[in-house]
């Protein structure tokens, strides 16, 4: 039989789910986010009734790539989690060696590509400050990197209350000098206009002064700072 | 003068120098603002393509030397200012709250004498880490002259300290530099490199060369790299083509910076730092390097009896040695093997470029598409008509 599997969305819902399709032996065609799924009439949907019964990887490099896929955009992200977790349990620590199966490679490839997002945006992202108040940051990655960035930012920005943005996903990261929070941004109102001229205009005059003109490379310039990025980056704004 | 006016100068006549990095550190944040990132962040990308991770400013440009490549020297008539220590931190702070930098890179002109230059970096970095409980990046320029007992004082509140040597022999600093001695020079990087810890300057310590102002060789530069490697433990050297600003008798007349032969002096600094190459190998018998390929290719051309390397069997220090192969290709190669013999299609599959390293390794005891093609000739126009081997990626 050729199966779809739901299952919630979450991360632990889903170690969850393989763990029961590695028991039942199902071989699922591919396992899908309940509420992203459109049921039709080719397909057989199930999804399993299991109890909060997580499937435990010690193996910490292991869990971060099993992590940062599930963070990622890649398509059918919870099938390459079946197929390399199928393989992990045999192969093991030598699973990271086995770039020749397709889904290792794969695994590998998109962990990279997730942890390089949030490193780039780590630097790109830019606050500005509202009212006095808060900063405040909008982001449109192509992965769910909110989290990653909210764990840099609590450290750095421990004194400071932050805000930010996730256009992509309509998410919100709010940070109270304690903890974040990530909630839905239909969930609340938050007033996020005000002007912050002042120190961004300084930066803009930095910015271009910096630059050596005997030297300009913008193919360089964009090979490092993707355009994709630049309408929150405030000092490429006007390029756009 | 407003702060705008100042920023603008400042930041100016601070942009020739080619340092921008800010790894190295683990400066945690201790409930102020701020942390350091051990593995660097950059923030954004100037339209020269250079990486802008530090807010790079003078503290001021008023100087009383007069080197002749500098816009500073006293004798250029150009706009002048100073900040005072307030107004570089009030532009730290808040440059940094908007994630626009990951710290300060403080230098200066000499003003006055070099203690007391010296005094005003002091000054403005202790304000920065005490009143505003900055936990940011901090690199600064040691002043060649000032007292080690500043140097010290400076190391302990920064990230990283260093001194710029300039230029590579002495006959070429007394030529362009009168006023810098290089024996203050040495001083200040040896004092530097003696108090090194995790409470001095932790992320270490750089330099910089600038290039084309001289008629130093290739051969001069990256000796005298290799050496102050060596003897000063440095992090970095870096490489500053010369970009021509003054007219002097002493200066060449060039139009543009060397912009390819200062990427060729990064690539073999490369080679020097993480490829365990020695200097006399990179060059041989010559004193400048092909520009046309990079160095480890030009050293590959020159030594083809060291291939083919088979990829299957060659070591960590012979796949590094493969023009194309770099470390992360190496250790993917090495993890791989352990458990498949590696095809040239799995090369690709794994995200290895073998656009240079195809001719000159075989796979399971196989050429690429079964042609040998170890000529220099051939090798040499197959990658030079290949325009991408010239084109410009300078900054890690
Ligand atoms: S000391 Fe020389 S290099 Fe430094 S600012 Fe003054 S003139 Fe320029």
């Amino acid at each position: 039989m050729n199966y779809i599997i739901l299952y919630d969305g979450s991360l632990d819902n889903l170690l969850s789910t393989i763990k029961y399709l590695f028991k039942e032996k199902i071989k699922p065609i591919n396992i899908v986010n309940e509420i992203e799924y459109v049921p039709n009439l080719l397909d057989y949907s199930l999804k399993p009734d299991i109890k909060d019964d997580v499937l435990e990887i010690n193996n910490k490099k292991a869990f971060k790539i099993i992590y940062y896929i599930y963070l990622s955009n890649y398509v059918k992200k919870e099938l390459l989690i079946y197929y390399f977790l199928l393989n992990y349990f045999i192969y093991k620590n030598k699973i990271f060696n086995h770039r020749n199966l397709k889904c290792v490679n794969k695994a590998l490839d998109v962990e990279h590509k997730v942890a390089r997002e949030a490193h780039l945006l780590k630097g790109f992202i830019r606050f500005k400050l509202i009212n006095n108040k808060f900063l405040y940051a909008k982001i449109k990655p192509d992965n769910n990197v909110l989290i990653l960035l909210s764990n840099h930012f609590a450290k750095r920005l421990k004194n400071e209350y932050w805000v930010i943005e996730d256009e992509k996903n309509n998410l919100l990261s709010i940070y109270d000098k304690h903890n974040f929070y990530v909630i839905a941004k239909n969930n609340i109102k938050l007033d996020l206009n005000g002007d912050d001229v002042k120190w961004s205009s300084l930066w803009k005059t930095f910015f271009n002064t910096i630059t050596i003109k005997e030297r300009e490379n913008r193919k360089c310039q964009r090979n490092f700072m993707p355009k994709k990025y630049w309408k929150n980056i405030i000092e490429m704004e006007d390029e756009l | 003068m407003t702060l705008m006016e100042k920023l603008t100068i400042l930041a100016d006549s601070a942009k020739y120098d080619a340092s921008c990095s800010s790894s190295g550190s683990k400066r945690k944040n201790n409930n102020g603002l701020g942390n350091a990132a051990f593995w660097g962040i950059c923030h954004s990308f100037a339209n020269d393509g250079r990486c802008i991770s530090l807010l790079k400013i003078l503290m001021t440009n008023c100087c009383m030397y007069d080197c002749k490549y500098c816009v500073n020297r006293k004798s250029n008539n150009v706009a002048r200012a100073i900040f005072t220590p307030e107004e570089v931190c009030e532009i730290t702070i808040n440059f940094y709250k908007r994630n626009y930098i990951e710290g300060l890179f403080l230098s200066s002109a000499i003003i006055k004498n070099p203690n007391y230059t010296m005094e005003k970096l002091i000054e403005t970095i202790y304000l920065l880490r005490n009143k505003y409980k900055f936990n940011g990046y901090i690199h600064a320029k040691a002043i060649p002259g000032a007292s080690d007992y500043l140097i010290k004082k400076l190391g302990s509140l920064v990230d990283r300290l260093s001194t710029n040597i300039e230029l590579p022999t002495d006959d070429s600093l007394k030529m362009l530099a009168p006023d810098k001695k290089s024996k203050e020079i040495s001083n200040s990087m040896l004092t530097i490199r003696n108090n090194i810890s995790s409470k001095f300057a932790p992320a270490g310590s750089s330099t910089q060369m600038i290039i084309g102002a001289t008629k130093d060789s290739d051969y001069t530069i990256m000796k005298k790299s290799n050496d102050m490697y060596h003897t000063y433990h440095l992090k970095r050297v870096f490489y500053s083509a010369y970009v021509p600003i003054n007219n002097d008798k002493l200066l060449p007349s060039i139009s543009m910076p060397p912009l390819l032969r200062e990427n060729r002096l990064y690539q073999a600094d490369w080679l020097l730092r993480y490829y365990k190459f020695n200097v006399n190998e990179l060059f041989d018998n010559n004193t400048s390097f092909n520009y046309l390929v990079d160095p480890k290719t030009d050293w590959a051309l020159r030594h083809l009896e060291y291939f083919p390397k088979e990829i299957n069997k060659a070591s960590y220090n012979e796949l590094i040695r493969i023009p194309g192969i770099g470390l992360k290709s190496a250790k993917k190669i090495i993890s791989a093997r352990k458990v498949f013999t590696i095809d040239f299609k799995d090369l690709t599959k794994m995200g290895i470029n073998i656009k240079k390293a195809k001719y000159f390794i075989t796979c399971n005891n196989k050429y690429f598409q079964n042609i040998n093609y170890l000529n220099k000739e051939l090798i040499t126009s197959n990658l030079i008509n290949n325009k991408n081997t010239i084109q410009l990626s300078l900054f890690d």
